[in-house]
């Protein structure tokens, strides 16, 4: 058989790479369909006045959108509140997800049961648990409050008061999402060297100092990436304030952006004010996704 | 002796660890079903009965008997299911593109235009895509909720689905085109048979997604494309108190991903490891 001439193997890689292209055709008209043109929507309608069920006709209004977002605070509570959750997710959810891949590494026995066990919250319908929390959390009748009264603490009207409120979605994301933070970091964990942690046990490191000195930071990219895609989450966040605090309740105590853009636009009709509020999001979402592309890349 | 004792109490205090996080994992699932099976009078009381409560039925009666309620069961479960193969078909495709074919066109910006849709929030689109839903007239329209729900999940699926082609070994498909198959020969009877795993997979996790998916029919479906999320988020308007039948359609959904995921625990364990870093 002759070998195949210079000319003959790049033929074959055109061959190659129109086969991909065919292949890669149907994910192109998704995206183009479900996200490219959407986008672009977004940006016409957030510089037309479009109301659902206006009977006079919109036209073009240059900017107005924005800068009424500018001027309104709830537009700034929004950005607050969507940058508090995010901020005690991360707090919360990091360490203990971190704890939990490090008692599930051990090892010990039963720790594929627990393994299962914990993956489940983050599995159910953000939908359901959001209300039974909600259930859970009712300020007379509910479990949790019970199990305060139990040490002879009053429990707050978690749903009724601003900061309970932003406790009681902090809670319930937590409970949802620890379970990733950990699987994740359990993978990291399994690809880590055995060497460095037992060359330093044998020369007398304590459990603790292995931990913080040589675990901890080789873990960084894991941890980095782990974060990123938990701030995204928390952005997109919206099942569950819809279910547990009614649409960012009490009054507007968690009303993220998400849910501004919805009750905007779907809530007071003001399709157009919500199309320029989303062109805000994606505005801050910009920056955190070249964070996550360095993140990624960092994490190879 | 002292490092042992050590040993057993930090082996203890894991175990305390592990205990206490599967109560508090468990015990909403475990509250959302005993509530379900309650009487009315069982679960408005304080102090919460726990477990001396008569089992009813009753609230899952309610449930049947709701309007519409059978006809959102299938909804869901058509919706799912097709959206899904669907999802997962696009996806193989595309993933083994992605891994095999190191430089075609476009393929710099599919891979940055699949992870910006992961980021971008889903309301976003989701105001413009109501406008042009409505006017086409596709408003509350299966086929519709289904293409949206597959294109959703597809950055999610094409990851996954990259990682379990790259697990299989290139060389299968090299000496396959040196006895002279061709591409497609490869690809159907090579690569297919082994990549059948990942892409069993990969349908779970999207199933799971799909079922789960409130944002798309919540704006994009009336009554007669409802899902089972939708249904549940409908008890909140109109039967603010009733929270035992608000629970037995909670358990509803619920009940199923539980035992599937203790069911499929091994390959939901490796495919949200290596998928989700990245989906």
């Amino acid at each position: 058989m002759p070998m195949p001439s210079r000319g003959r193997s790049k033929s074959i890689e055109t061959a190659n790479a129109r086969l991909a292209e065919m292949l890669v055709l149907p994910t192109w008209v998704m995206l183009i369909v479900v996200f490219a043109l959407p986008i672009i929507g977004a940006f016409y309608l957030s510089f037309r006045n479009e109301t659902l069920g206006a009977f006079v006709a919109a036209k073009f209004i240059g900017f107005d959108n924005y800068v009424l977002a500018f001027a309104d605070p709830r537009f700034w509570e929004s950005i607050w509140v969507t940058l508090i959750l995010i901020v005690l997710a991360l707090v919360v959810q990091i360490p203990l997800g971190i704890g939990l891949a490090v008692l599930l590494h051990r090892n010990l026995a039963g720790t594929q049961i627990f393994r299962t066990v914990l993956i489940i919250p983050m599995l159910l319908t953000p939908v359901a648990v959001g209300l039974m929390w909600r259930f859970m959390f009712d300020a007379d009748l509910g479990v949790i409050n019970w199990a305060f009264e139990q040490i002879n603490i009053n429990g707050p009207n978690w749903l009724g008061w601003r900061w309970p409120a932003i406790m009681a979605v902090t809670i319930v994301d937590s409970w949802q999402s620890i379970p990733f933070v950990m699987l994740i970091t359990l993978a990291g964990l399994a690809g880590l060297p055995k060497g460095p942690p037992e060359a330093a046990s044998i020369d007398g490191a304590r459990a603790s100092q292995i931990f913080f000195y040589i675990t901890l930071p080789s873990l960084l990219p894991v941890v980095l990436v782990i974060a990123m895609i938990r701030i995204i989450d928390c952005l997109k966040m919206f099942d569950l304030i819809f279910i547990l605090t009614g649409k960012g309740g009490p009054g507007t105590a968690t009303q993220t952006l998400g849910m501004l853009t919805y009750n905007t636009g779907f809530i007071f009709f003001q399709i157009s004010r919500a199309a320029a509020l989303g062109v805000l999001m994606i505005a801050l979402v910009a920056p955190i996704y070249v964070m996550w592309r360095r993140a990624t890349e960092y994490a190879r | 002796m002292k490092t042992k004792t050590r040993k057993q109490l930090a082996n203890a205090l894991s175990y305390l660890g592990l205990l206490l996080a599967s109560f508090i994992a468990l015990f909403p699932v475990y509250w959302t079903v005993s509530t379900s099976i309650k009487q009315r009078d069982d679960t408005f009381v304080f102090p919460p009965k726990f477990f001396n409560f008569v089992p009813t039925m009753k609230n899952y009666d309610a449930i049947f008997a709701t309007r519409g309620f059978w006809q959102t069961c299938i909804n869901t479960v058509v919706i799912t299911l097709a959206s899904t193969l669907l999802c997962v078909f696009i996806a193989t495709l595309a993933a083994y593109a992605l891994a095999r074919s190191p430089r075609f066109r476009g393929r710099g910006s599919l891979e940055v235009g699949l992870v910006l849709i992961r980021a971008v929030p889903a309301i976003v689109i989701m105001v413009p895509l109501f406008q042009i839903i409505s006017q086409l007239g596709l408003y509350d329209n299966h086929l519709m909720l289904i293409i949206m729900y597959a294109a959703v999940n597809l950055p999610f699926a094409v990851w996954l689905m990259i990682s379990f082609v790259e697990q299989i070994p290139i060389a299968l498909e090299q000496s396959a085109a040196v006895d002279g198959a061709n591409r497609w020969q490869i690809l159907v009877h090579v690569v297919l048979p082994l990549i059948l795993p990942g892409m069993a997979a990969t349908t779970i996790f999207v199933a799971l997604l799909a079922w789960n998916e409130f944002l798309i029919p919540v704006m994009l479906a009336g009554n007669s494309a409802k899902t089972l999320p939708v249904f549940i988020a409908g008890f909140i308007s109109t039967r603010n108190l009733d929270w035992g039948p608000m629970a037995a359609a909670s358990a509803l959904a619920i009940i199923p991903i539980t035992i599937l995921t203790v069911v499929a625990q091994r390959a939901l364990v490796s495919g949200l490891s290596s998928g989700a870093i990245k989906g």
